[in-house]
This record gives C-alpha cells, structure tokens and sequence, in this order.
C-alpha cells in the first residue's frame, strides 16, 4: 500500500535536447489503478521506468510512499513489473519465473512454494506449473508475468502495455480480470497504454500524456466531458471527437451556415478573438430530416458508414465546404448510404471550445 | 514428374566435384587401411608384408601412444576450456560500454588472425625464450628468471599458444550470445531484486549455454588437429611430452617411415573422432534446435 508522487520529474536524454519526460507531477493515491496515456512518443513508458528506477530522474523527484526513490536502487524499491513483452526468464519453469523475486530476497523455500501456488490458483496456472514460457500461449505467459509480480506483494505494481501483445478478445477479458484483481489487491498500480480504451476503462485516474509534457491527469468521465485542452479532446473517446476551427459570430460561431451560440462563460472567455476550435462529439450531434429548416441544421454529404449493430457513424463531408469532414452518430439502422445528403444539427450545450492557438479550454 | 534421364541430366553437372571429393577423400582412405594390413617400413625396401591386424594391437599396447592420446585429450579440451572462460570474460567486459571499446576489442581479436606457424615461433621466441623472452623479462623482478618455459613445461607452453590464439574466437561467439540477451528479462531481474551475480548465473549462463557448447564443439574440432604449433614449439618433445596424435603419427610415418604403424594409428583416431564427433554435433543441433528460444 503506497501513495506514488511524481515531483516535477524529467528526464532528459541529451542535455539541452527536448525532455523525454518534462516537470510530471502528478499523486498517485493509495490503492488506485493510474493509467498513463498518450501516443508513442508522449513519455508514458519513460515516467514508469523512471518509477521502476530502469531511467534515471534528471530533475525533480519521486516518491513511493513519502520516500525519495532518486538514488534507490530498482530492487530496493519494493515495486513489481509486468513488461510488454512478459520478460520472462526462458531457462526457467512458470513456477521458477513466479518464485524467482522471491528467492532473490531469500524467502524461505516454503513459503516462496506457498505463495507461488496461491498466485497460481488465481491466475488458473496451476496445471502450468512445470511448464517452461515457450510452452505457453500468449496469454499464458502475460498471467505467469502477473503472477511474477502478485507473488511478491509489492507497495506498488508498474505495468508497461501488459495487453498489447494480446488478441483483442484476450484483451478485453484479460483487461477485465487486471481490474478486478487489482481491485482485490489494492495495490496502487500505475499502468501505461497508448489504448485510450483501456485507460477508460481501467483507471480510477487516468493522466493523458503528450510529448513529455502531463496534458490532463483526471477521472475517466472528467476526460471525457472536460477535456482540459484540444489534444486531450481528440486522443480520448472513439471516434475522435470533431475538432473544427470556426469563425466567431455575433453570439457563438457559424458552422456550415448556421449559427451556433455559445454559453455565457465561453464568449466572456473567449474575448475578442475571431477564431474558435470548437469540439462536438460524435453522440452530440441530432441528425435531422434533410428537409428540414436550412438555418437550423448542417447539410453533409455522406463518405462512409460505419454499422456497429446498436449504433452506427456516419463520415461526412460539409455539403458548403467539402474540406470539412465530420463523424456523427446514428441509429444501428441507418437508411443513408454513401453520397447521401444528411442534415445534422450540433448539441449547443454539448460543446468543448478551445483556443486555436494553445488548444487550451475556454470555460 | 522428373523421369530418370532429367534427373540425371539435372545431377550432371555435380559429378566432377562428387568424383574430385571421391578422389581426395576416400581414396587415400581406402589406401590407409589397406597399409595399416601391411608391416612396411620405408628405410627397408622389400619389408612389405602383410601382418593383418599386427599394427592395431601395436597401436593399443604401445605406451607411447597411450601417452600421445592422453597429451591429445588434455591439449585439446584444456586450451578449449580455458578458451572459453576467458573468452566469457573478455566477453562480459566487452558488453559493457567503456571509453575506448571499439580499440579494444580489434586489439583482443587480433590473436586469432595471426597465422599459426607465426604465432607459435612469437611464443617459442619472444615471449618465451629463456634469455630473451618477455614473460621472464616481466616476471624477473619476482625471481622466475632463467625459467626454461618450452622445455619444462612443454605441453602448458604449447597449450598456452593455443589458448591466447582461440580465446578471442570464444570471445567473439559469446559476445553474440550477451548482445541477443533480451533486455528486458535483465530489467525484469533488477526490478525483481537479484543481483549481478545473481543475474549471471540465474539468466546470463542459462542463456549463453548452446554459445558455450556451440564453441566447446568447434574449438574441439579444430584443436584436435593441432600441428603447426605443436611443430614450431617443442617438436614434440622433451620425448613425447607435448606431441599430440597428428603430430606422433605425422613422426612415425615421415620421420620414422613406418607406414603400417602409422597408418594404424591413423585408421584409429579417425574412428575415435568419428564416435566423439557425433556425439558431439547431437548435442550441438539439439541446443540449436530453438528449445529455449520465446516467441
């Protein structure tokens, strides 16, 4: 049981280049499941071996329950961590992989024997026990990398994209199953993807990750309905949300040749600029009768649909501006094919506007 | 379908080099076991006569031999072991990044693209030899002057050329072996709390194992045959201290001209390398069979 703090921690590969990871600082509370989000690139794989002490923290510092881990050695850490790739030790049994943490530390052969059973029993390995990983199926061997880490009882568990090796059936049940045992557990865990899905679904706090730099560190249904900036915005929900560059009007912005108002605290906000990115997510739009009220309702032209059985998305073009796409949700059933014309109408108070420049929030 | 005149029409142009190997290869053999019948010395023309299987029982009780076969034994597997732990060595130091490492390593390689012949007269004469050899130059200040290295300590001599010429072979192989270690099962093991030893000898030997053997087995099979070095050191001697089997049999058949003798002793380590070979490269494909190799 642990509470991990990242104090502004970096960690700059070559001086004077741009930071791998820049000033993160985020609370991990104890016994929460904390993803780390974000595209190939964004630093997430690099805070957790920062965390596991596989890089060094240039700047700032870290924490594991109130201990500074800068100069601590990986071991002495009392972290566990399940790899990408499961890392486990090839020359050894599934019962030599789970118990290897344990007679590192000189734990009594017993007991490493008892706990490892146990570990195995909730992982459904026990008729494994004497197999060697070659002998595994894929997601096998993730369950003898859980276990490796289980078996130690660790103050926190690191796990680096532990499901991308994965199918996708797996992953989802496997997803499901990480969840509940560390539910169980309640080990703080601090958990990387670049699967916004998984993030969603797992996290008790999710921190979104670009280019080094902590875009937003928030519950999963706060991402979703505030998104602190336009990136955020699009890397979270699928499909992306519609992020469209407007030009303002007289009380909101103009779209397709209707007008769109905006709440009070966003125009305040947005003071005199002329231009807003405005965010509408797929759901918020109302599709409307194509004959209905031209100054009410976007007219677009369908490109793609996309049946998913209980619902459906629609990749449309503006019928005024055919280089604006958008995506819109519809009914499982739709009627409309490709070339199609559409009229859609945007949720007002569903909106997310943000700064063209920075991408920040305005309200 | 192929009929029998394509397949052979396909096969033809493959035959000079089947006949060539035939000629080279199997003839000579067939010679050497129709000598090693014969009692036939040389140095006495007209002594040919057949002994049938004289020579054989010769071979099993001269002592001579026997001394040969255990000298051959302990030449071979003593540099080949040797080779390998230093060549691990060099090996795990040559893994680690260091100022400087890219010299050093041309610098450890270099033994073994040295000729042999020249190689052997460099430790005969430089670095051993009684006056003016550098190991007793260098060990002077601790008394050992004067050692005369070749001549009482023939075989050690002889087996420390061979050792400084493959150490940087088993070197080069391990070094293979280390840098296709997958680096995460070594973080794995640091989160996990073993040290380096630990590692080492938990992961690292486990993984470099078929490096080692794989090395094992050829150094074997290219030491057994050593020659040149043994000539250019000792000849031999003092007796037959330091020959090994190729160099006695090279002895009694071009210096001592016993062709039948010889030619026994050849027919006999052959089928002793034949039985120890197979063992051998079994063991070898059975550890390159990909049996601990993950995904």
């Amino acid at each position: 049981m642990a509470e991990v703090v990242f104090d502004e921690a970096s960690r700059i590969y070559t001086p004077g280049a741009k930071p791998a990871v820049d000033r993160l600082s985020l609370t991990v509370a104890d016994g929460d499941l904390v993803v780390l989000v974000g595209p190939s690139g964004s630093g997430k794989s690099t805070a957790l071996r920062m965390l596991a002490g596989l890089e060094p923290i240039d700047a700032g510092s870290v924490r594991i329950n109130g201990r500074d881990v800068v100069d601590v050695q990986p071991k002495d850490r009392d972290i566990a961590m399940v790899f990408q790739n499961y890392a486990l030790y090839p020359s050894k049994t599934v019962a030599e992989n789970m118990a290897f943490p344990l007679k590192m530390r000189g734990m009594e052969k017993e007991e490493r024997g008892r706990r490892v059973r146990q570990a195995a029993e909730m992982l459904g390995l026990t008729e494994y026990l004497d197999r060697k990983p070659k002998a595994l199926s894929g997601g096998q061997r993730q369950r003898v990398a859980m276990g490796r880490a289980i078996v130690r009882e660790p103050q926190v568990f690191l796990m680096d994209e532990p499901l991308s090796n994965l199918d996708a059936k797996m992953r989802v049940q496997t997803r499901a199953q990480i969840a509940e045992m560390q539910n169980r557990l309640a080990v703080s865990t601090v958990y990387v993807t670049h699967d916004q899905v998984e993030a969603m679904t797992m996290g008790d706090k999710v921190a979104v990750l670009a280019d080094g730099k902590l875009q937003q560190y928030a519950t999963p249904p706060e991402l979703y309905d505030r998104p602190a900036n336009a990136f955020v915005a699009g890397f979270i929900g699928s499909p992306a949300m519609n992020l469209l560059e407007l030009p303002r009007s007289s009380s909101g912005v103009t779209l397709g040749g209707i007008e769109i108002p905006l709440t009070r605290e966003v125009t305040d906000a947005a003071g005199s600029r002329d231009k807003l990115t405005v965010g509408i997510r797929p759901e918020d739009w109302v599709l409307e009768s194509t004959d209905a009220d031209a100054a009410s309702v976007v007219k677009a032209v369908v490109d793609v649909v996309e049946e998913l059985g209980s619902e459906s998305y629609l990749y449309a073009h503006l019928a005024e501006d055919t280089a604006t796409t958008i995506v819109v949700r519809g009914p499982g059933r739709v009627k409309v094919r490709f070339g199609d014309p559409i009229a859609v109408r945007p949720t007002a108070e569903a909106l997310h506007v943000f700064d063209v420049e920075s991408g920040e929030r305005l309200d | 379908m192929i009929d029998r005149a394509e397949g052979w029409r396909r096969r033809a142009p493959l035959l000079p080099a089947l006949v060539f190997t035939i000629i080279v290869t199997q003839i000579p053999f067939i010679l050497t076991l129709f000598y090693s019948l014969q009692s036939w010395n040389l140095v006495r023309p007209g002594s040919q006569e057949f002994v049938w299987f004289a020579n054989y029982v010769d071979v099993f009780t001269d002592s001579q031999f026997r001394q040969v076969a255990i000298n051959t034994v302990v030449m071979t597997l003593g540099s080949v072991l040797i080779a390998v732990v230093l060549g691990l060595l060099l090996a795990l130091l040559l893994n680690r990044q260091f100022v400087g490492r890219g010299v050093v390593r041309t610098l450890l390689i270099t033994p073994f693209l040295i000729t042999p012949v020249a190689a052997a007269l460099l430790w005969r004469t430089v670095l051993l030899d009684p006056t003016l050899g550098l190991v007793n130059f260098v060990l002077s200040p601790f008394g050992a002057s004067g050692t005369e290295w070749i001549s009482q300590f023939p075989l050690a001599s002889v087996m420390a050329a061979l050792v400084w010429q493959w150490t940087p072979f088993m070197m080069l192989l391990l070094l293979a072996g280390l840098q296709s270690q997958p680096s995460d099962q070594l973080e794995a093991a640091r989160v996990d709390g073993a040290s380096a030893w630990s590692v080492f000898r938990e992961l690292t030997l486990p993984h470099l194992r078929r490096f080692i053997e794989l090395g094992v087995v050829l150094g074997t099979i290219y030491l057994v045959n050593t020659f040149d070095t043994v000539y250019m050191m000792t000849q031999g001697g003092p007796g037959v201290a330091s020959a090994n089997l190729p160099f006695y049999i090279y002895q009694r058949a071009f210096l001592g001209f016993d062709i039948g003798q010889s030619a026994a002793m050849g027919v006999v380590v052959v089928i002793i390398t034949l039985i120890a070979a197979s063992f051998a490269l079994r063991l070898l494909f059975r550890s390159f069979s990909g049996e601990e190799e993950l995904t």
